[in-house]
């Protein structure tokens, strides 16, 4: 399982443009990052929150809805999340030039 | 009584001379209450200071100390013992002894007699009492008692009589005798006078006469006195009376003070419940969360209320709750893993994608007959970047999905493992499986039914099931045994075959070492059966040591009827075309020498069953139909000719790739001669194409390379022509218009005309 994660992250990190994947656990806290240790932290705090309510957004309007990615598009990069009850997955990626 | 001022001594004074009043009949009581009063009322003043004592009646009998304190003892028996049962007495009348008579009630004996108050109303008694007024006086307490007073009178003298009459008579009339006679003489003076006399007081009379014999003056006397006290009672009972008493009895009120407590508060302080401030978001979907976990615990508690013997079988399975959230997690994770993979990947090959699906050549409008492929994606797995694509073939359930052997076609330097790999469209740069296996993969097959199921055929010889399904560590399902039944030479190619009679899949096999082998899936194992065993023409060569070797032909591929379950044909690498029977494994149906070299695949068109298509090494891809010993088209390539496969959109385009890197596509609709699309896939140099596969439903191919990379090209308009349907059956399916096509084109080639089926008429022969 370790190893498979391992191996996930390295292969995610391996794409092209991907600028950096963060693993997020339950509480907030990144466990594995390929980015900078500052820079994580600063995105698993934003990610926790921002996904906190973007989950209440979805759900509030059908409760039996859940949210399953989000993806932020901005003008330098794609920010993806995976939000789960337990873990957060983020992947930063610079467009292709 | 007596204690009373004892008990209340402020009342001393009063009580006694209340009581004095009440009872008037004890004149002995009164006069030493009087006297007592008398002394109290002189020591009034000094009462408090003496000692209390008794006080006694005068004429109360002394008795000793002792006396009073020896206990009697009284024991109530249910036997008389006084009981006499023949009591006798003394009869004077009679003069003798006689036997009592015994009282009715037998052994009874009577302690107490209590008599009754209550005269009869029409008694002489109770008239006198009604006519002085008592009677009108209903249930007056005083009158009982006066009755009663009375009544004691009258009974008393009632009660004497009985024992005495019978001797007063006697005696009576003894004396009457003489009484008459003495009074006869003085009867009529004395007669008027003592008659209402006598009748009045006979029986006073008669015992009057009966005492005065023995007693004499002073009885007499007496006698008179008792008579002056009767009728004084007389006069006070006739008397009227109506004044009523409040109460019969004599009585007293008794008042006592209980001791009062004095007040007192005592106090306790509990300890106070613990307290916590809470706080919460109450969202809608909270809300519902909550709800949803308590349905789910209510239908837990449901479960766990069933009888035991119903959950037994569930909990033998029931693995520990931490153990599935963990397998469920890391499979969440797993999932957002692989969308992430996805996202990245669209971002990547976003144009791509777009192509892919939008992008159609543009020239193809103006040159007519000819098209071209569009490279998309590439795909490449590290770890194999040095293997060959030995066969590839997309998933017949996912249209995004292929699968991928790695082996090796360089026999020279044969790679050690091998590898089979699931590449989706979606993502190009990792295969969604990829299982490292122990030797070269050559061939695959996905099985229809379960389109995770793939049995691959190795270069050792050896045959595998792998189930996509299962995790990479778990690596084949099945595996043939190495040491019985596997393959002596390579698996060249390997297909799945109709389920058996059981049910279980099966699948068939071409080797190297000339046998068809047949695979059932069972359980745990695969049991193998040779179907055929492929001779050659070549005589038996000698051996070293003499003995006659036959010399099998070596199988290189082989295709199954698409309808005819059981017919399949066989290539082998001397470019022999045998079809088979799974019936006859002796000899061939029919056989042809299709090629000059190793026929790499056959393969049926998918329109029409009695035509295919072979390539061989060669250079040449043949068209052939069923019974024909030659072949409908010929194409010579210009290199060998790797794979062929008919298109499954058309009926008469069919594309095949060829070692010098080259893809050729082919309408035989638009152009019988010459392929309506070459392109160059891979440089000539350094790769060679070996493999190629129609996507089943999207207008793309794909293509491997010796280079363990997998091309994805996409057919442009012109290579995929549809039928236009004739003005005058519009409503005539694409299928029916394919299969119409081609046999419009057959008709124009075969030379003689020629009737299909002959497959058919050999079985009937034999």
């Amino acid at each position: 399982m370790a190893n498979e994660a391992e191996e996930t992250v390295r292969k995610l990190a391996m794409h092209k443009g991907v600028a950096g994947v963060i693993v997020v656990n339950g509480e907030g806290i990144p466990i594995k990052t390929t980015l900078e240790n500052h820079v994580s932290v600063q995105y698993a705090g934003l990610m926790s929150s921002l996904v906190d309510k973007a989950k209440a957004v979805v759900r509030d309007l059908d409760p039996t809805n859940d949210l399953t990615f989000l993806r932020i598009r901005s003008k330098k990069s794609e920010v993806m999340v995976a939000p789960d009850k337990d873990f957060i997955l983020i992947v930063v990626q610079n467009p292709v030039e | 009584m007596s204690d009373e001022p004892e008990i209340k001594p402020t009342c001393n004074d009063s009580i006694p001379s209340h009581v004095s009043s009440k009872s008037d009949d004890d004149a002995d009581q009164k006069d030493a209450t009087n006297k007592s009063r008398g002394n109290l009322a002189e020591d009034d003043a000094l009462d408090w200071l003496k000692p209390r004592t008794l006080i006694k009646p005068d004429d109360q009998e002394e008795v000793p100390e002792a006396d009073l304190e020896e206990e009697v003892g009284r024991i109530l028996t249910t036997i008389n013992p006084q009981w006499v049962a023949d009591e006798v007495a003394y009869h004077y009348g009679k003069g003798k002894f006689m036997v009592k008579p015994k009282p009715t009630y037998g052994k009874a004996y009577p302690l107490y007699v209590h008599q009754g108050t209550a005269i009869r109303k029409d008694s002489d008694e109770a008239k006198a009492q009604i006519a002085a007024g008592y009677g009108m006086v209903s249930f007056d307490d005083a009158g009982p008692k006066r009755v009663k007073v009375k009544k004691t009178k009258t009974e008393e003298e009632e009660e004497e009589e009985p024992e005495q009459e019978p001797v007063a008579t006697e005696e009576a009339k003894g004396d009457e005798d003489q009484v008459q006679e003495e009074e006869k003489a003085a009867a009529p003076d004395e007669a008027p006078e003592e008659k209402p006399a006598e009748a009045a007081a006979e029986e006073p009379k008669a015992e009057e006469e009966a005492v005065a014999a023995e007693e004499g003056q002073e009885a007499e006397e007496k006698e008179a006195g008792q008579d002056d006290q009767m009728l004084q009672d007389e006069y006070l009972d006739i008397k009227p009376r109506v004044k009523k008493l409040a109460n019969q009895f004599n009585f007293c009120e008794r008042a006592a003070l209980t001791y009062t407590y004095p007040r007192r508060s005592v106090e306790t302080q509990t300890i106070p419940p613990p307290r916590a401030n809470f706080g919460a978001t109450a969202l809608q979907c909270i809300i519902f969360d909550y709800y949803q976990e308590d349905y789910a615990r209510k239908m837990k508690e449901k479960e766990e209320e069933k009888p035991k013997r119903l959950r037994k079988k569930k909990t033998k399975h029931v693995k520990s709750e931490q153990q599935i959230h963990d397998e469920r997690l890391a499979q969440r994770i797993r999932e957002a893993w692989a969308i992430l993979e996805r996202l990245v990947n669209q971002n990547i090959y976003d144009d791509i994608a777009q192509d892919y699906r939008y992008w159609d050549d543009p020239s193809d409008e103006f040159r007519e007959g000819m098209g071209s492929l569009l490279p998309l994606w590439k795909f490449q797995f590290d770890p194999v970047r040095s293997h060959a694509v030995c066969d590839v073939q997309w998933n017949p359930h996912y249209q995004d999905l292929f699968a991928v052997a790695y082996g090796s076609l360089d026999f020279t330097l044969q790679q050690k493992v091998g590898c089979l790999c699931l590449y989706s469209i979606k993502n190009p740069a990792y295969p969604e499986y990829a299982v490292i296996t122990e030797s070269p993969v050559i061939c695959l097959d996905v099985y229809k039914e379960i389109p995770y199921l793939i049995c691959v055929g190795l270069y050792d010889g050896n045959v595998c099931v792998y189930n996509a399904q299962l995790s990479l560590e778990s690596s084949y399902q099945y595996k043939s045994n190495s040491v019985r039944d596997k393959h002596s030479n390579i698996v060249w190619e390997i297909r799945w075959g109709p389920r058996l009679i059981d049910g279980e899949p099966s699948f068939f096999s071409i080797s190297g070492d000339g046998r068809v082998v047949q695979w059932a899936v069972m359980p745990g194992e695969l049991q193998a059966t040779t179907i055929i065993t492929l001779t050659s023409n070549v005589p038996p060569i000698p051996g070293p040591d003499g003995t006659m070797l036959t010399v099998n032909s070596c199988g290189s591929c082989i295709c199954f009827h698409p309808e005819r379950t059981e017919i399949f044909m066989v290539g082998t690498e001397d470019g022999m075309i045998h079809t088979c029977s799974l019936k006859y494994n002796r000899n061939y149906v029919r056989s042809i020498q299709g090629h000059h070299m190793p026929v790499y695949r056959i393969h049926y068109n998918n329109y029409n069953n009695s035509i295919y298509a072979s390539c061989s090494g060669d250079w040449r891809v043949k068209i052939w139909e069923d019974g024909r010993d030659e072949p409908l088209f010929m194409f010579e390539l210009g290199s060998p000719v790797g794979d062929v496969k008919w298109a499954p959109y058309s009926s008469t385009v069919f594309a095949a790739c060829t070692a010098d890197g080259k893809v050729y596509v082919y309408d035989l609709n638009v152009d019988k001669y010459r392929p309506i699309c070459v392109q160059a896939v891979v440089s000539k140099k350094t790769k060679k194409l070996s493999r190629v596969d129609f996507n089943s439903k999207l207008p793309v191919i794909v293509c491997g390379d010796t280079k363990g990379t997998c091309h994805v090209l996409k057919l442009s308009p012109n290579l995929r022509v549809m039928c236009k349907p004739p003005k005058k059956a519009q409503g005539i399916d694409q299928r029916t218009l394919q299969i119409m096509k081609l046999d419009k084109l057959l008709s124009l080639v075969r030379d003689p005309p020629f009737q299909t089926g002959v497959v058919d008429e050999k079985f009937e022969d034999d």
